[in-house]
């Protein structure tokens, strides 16, 4: 808000406020740094000490040893980078056909994709595993058992879907369709935003709808997909709880369910864990610092609206 | 010469417009929503219908002797009054008694014409809920009630959403303003709004544990230098519901002043001055134009946070695994709890539980939002 010349007091709260604000925002994660430098004797001192001491950095050197942790930065970033661009892919056509062509009940569809949001993943965990388990297929596994049965033993005798558990699909599938959703819904304010003029001009000059949707929404419609991507993005990267029951292998683990285990049952080993969590981090940090505005623009996408 | 066509002119059929290559936008727009509907049903409403049928069987892993037979509803009996539940007048007194009666005479007015049938309902709700909580829900040991622990993963998730809804409005609303102002620092404002929303919940529950750690966590250590004895935030109840709020609303507030930046954003500067030609004071100015004109972005906010709120897993515990006792044991780690320990049945109605809290809240939220419009 651009107001008139604020008095003297005014601006000092805004300046004290700000730095509150930042502060407020940035030192726990800070102050876990400066714990990751700290010796591991030096942690359990008293009185605490706020700058360490002796800067180490042997409890990086840890993560790696105990734990695959480069593994896990490999399957995170696999398994966000794979649902990414699905989901990406999914909901730019979502968005696509919501935000631009007429359509009956469009609004009643996005209404109803965004509610799906509401399903909370622990809901879908049970299900989920019993489907990457391997399940009967639908209409196919009776009907092959039943001509088995009839005497044509060239069928197998079952049909399973494969087992995906500790692999790569059982994270991939329901990210991508966890983040469906707010996707869709970002994807279809942006398209929305396009000038309709721009594709009409191109229907004119005797393009398809199939041809301007590549060669004329595409490109200008890459600024919402990056941001719609990074959102996916982080909400791949940093999910838990279907990441710790589907894939229990030690080099299937993703990188938040990684850093927890490293505590043991009843010892902390704070200067490892806390090494872990900003190595860990550091991906989404550095999205941040290079995207902060976009990743703004796309989260207040469905606030703007109302 | 014939200028009739042999045929009456026909719009081509759906098929053929589609085969032609040149579809509709209807029939373009269904042909891109199938991978969406796709994902969508095989991931979410499958499942759903699935928990929903699961929670109809018995079926324990660990007693697989007994199979999965068809019990009905049993599950949701033991969960909200237990299979053998009398009604004892003991049930009726403290505060049911009191919600009944406030219930019966909002009622009573709404019948009248005092008062509009859904205040009713909603105060209804709001004064069970309220009045649960303060006196709690369960009989306890002496009455017969089944499910305790049911009752009690329900309070403590009544809590987390009531306290840290609340809390991350009242931070959140002072963030927005403040990262609404122009600055040099803006970007650093921005950083700082976004880490808390961009951090793994679960590492946030890690980093807040060991911050609130007694004897070498540094919220204790600033609170002894202004002289308060910090206490064992994570073994006693009271303060383990306080830290667990706390880091919620850390973790939260940020996304709240995100959406709720959006919204001041979106308002008409001239509005500030000709209400300042006006004379209105500061404050004035915040309530009659700021809240008001906030409100859609409110609304958005209130919806996300209050779902995830119900559905509050990662923090807690990552915190204390839902610990002291069960002190911090959210309805999402019930359900965990329960999956873990092999009673895939129970779990599934604990589950249907909470989503139906979060339907019921969607549609009364929206319902709220189209009021308005």
């Amino acid at each position: 808000m651009r107001r008139q010349r604020h008095g003297i007091p005014m601006r000092i709260a805004v300046v004290v406020g700000t730095a509150l604000l930042v502060i407020n925002g940035t030192f726990p994660l800070v102050w876990m740094m400066l714990t990751s430098l700290k010796e591991e004797n030096e942690l359990i001192r008293i009185p605490i000490t706020y700058w360490p001491e002796a800067i180490t950095f042997r409890n990086y050197v840890q993560v790696f040893d105990q734990l695959p942790f480069a593994r896990f930065m490999l399957n995170s970033a696999v398994v966000s980078v794979s649902a990414t661009v699905a989901c990406v892919l999914i909901a730019a056509l979502a968005g696509y056909a919501l935000g631009r062509l007429n359509m009956p009940y469009r609004r009643a569809l996005l209404t109803g994709i965004v509610m799906t949001s509401m399903f909370p993943a622990l809901v879908l965990l049970v299900p989920l595993y019993r489907m990457f388990l391997g399940m009967d297929v639908p209409l196919l596994s009776p009907l092959v058992a039943f001509l088995h049965d009839l005497g044509m033993t060239f069928m197998p005798t079952e049909v399973r879907t494969p087992n995906l558990l500790n692999t790569y699909w059982a994270l991939i599938i329901p990210y991508v369709a966890l983040s469906l959703p707010i996707a869709t819904l970002i994807l279809t304010s942006f398209f929305q935003l396009i000038p309709r003029d721009l594709e009409s001009a191109a229907l004119v000059d005797g393009c398809t709808r199939v041809e301007a949707l590549f060669k004329v929404i595409a490109p200008v419609s890459a600024p919402g997909v990056v941001t719609a991507a990074i959102i996916i993005f982080v909400n791949s990267w940093n999910e838990f709880l279907l990441a710790l029951t589907f894939n229990t292998a030690q080099n299937m683990r993703t990188v938040p369910v990684g850093i927890t285990m490293y505590q043991g049952e009843f010892a902390f080993p704070w200067a490892t864990i806390s090494a872990a969590i900003t190595v860990g981090v550091l991906p989404l940090v550095a999205l941040i610092l290079l995207f902060q505005q976009k990743i703004i623009a796309g989260l207040t996408a469905g606030g703007v609206k109302g | 010469m014939a200028l009739t066509t042999p045929h009456a002119y026909r719009r081509p059929g759906f098929w053929r417009r589609l085969r032609s290559g040149n579809p509709t936008e209807a029939q373009l727009g269904l042909i891109l929503l199938i991978p969406a509907a796709l994902v969508l049903a095989l991931v979410m409403f499958w499942p759903i219908a699935q928990v929903l049928w699961q929670s109809l069987h018995f079926e324990r892993l660990n007693v697989p002797a007994r199979g999965r037979p068809f019990i009905g509803l049993e599950h949701y009996q033991r969960m909200l009054w237990g299979s053998d539940m009398t009604w004892d007048v003991r049930h009726l007194l403290g505060w049911r008694l009191l919600a009944f009666a406030g219930a019966a005479g909002l009622w009573w007015g709404a019948a009248r014409g005092l008062a509009r049938w859904r205040t009713a309902l909603v105060w209804t709700v709001i004064a069970v809920l309220v009045a649960g909580l303060w006196m709690g829900y369960h009989p306890g040991e002496a009455g017969r009630w089944n499910d305790a622990r049911f009752w009690n993963a329900f309070s403590i998730t009544l809590i987390i959403t009531v306290a840290s809804v609340a809390g991350s409005f009242l931070v959140g609303l002072p963030l927005a303003l403040l990262a609404n102002v122009e600055s040099r620092w803006r970007w650093l404002v921005r950083i700082a709004l976004l880490i808390p929303w961009a951090m793994p919940r679960v590492l946030v529950g890690v980093m807040f544990a060991w911050l609130f750690n007694y004897t070498n966590g540094v919220v204790n250590d600033l609170l002894g230098r202004v002289g308060i004895a910090g206490p064992l935030w994570l073994s006693r109840a009271e303060p383990a519901v306080w830290a667990a709020n706390i880091t919620i609303v850390w973790a939260t507030s940020a996304f709240v002043g995100l959406i709720l930046l959006a919204g001041l954003q979106s308002i008409d500067e001239s509005l500030y001055e000709a209400a300042m030609v006006d004379g209105a004071s500061r404050w004035q100015r915040f309530w009659a134009i700021t809240l008001p004109l906030l409100r859609p972005s409110i609304a958005v906010a209130l919806i996300f946070r209050t779902l995830t709120a119900i559905q509050t897993f990662d923090i807690p515990y990552a915190m204390t695994q839902g610990g002291p006792g069960r002190t911090l044991e959210t309805l999402g780690i019930y359900v965990s709890n329960t999956t873990n320990s092999l009673n895939l049945g129970y779990a599934a109605a604990l589950a249907v539980a909470l989503f139906g809290m979060s339907l019921a809240i969607t549609v009364l939220y929206l319902r709220w939002i189209y009021a308005e419009d």
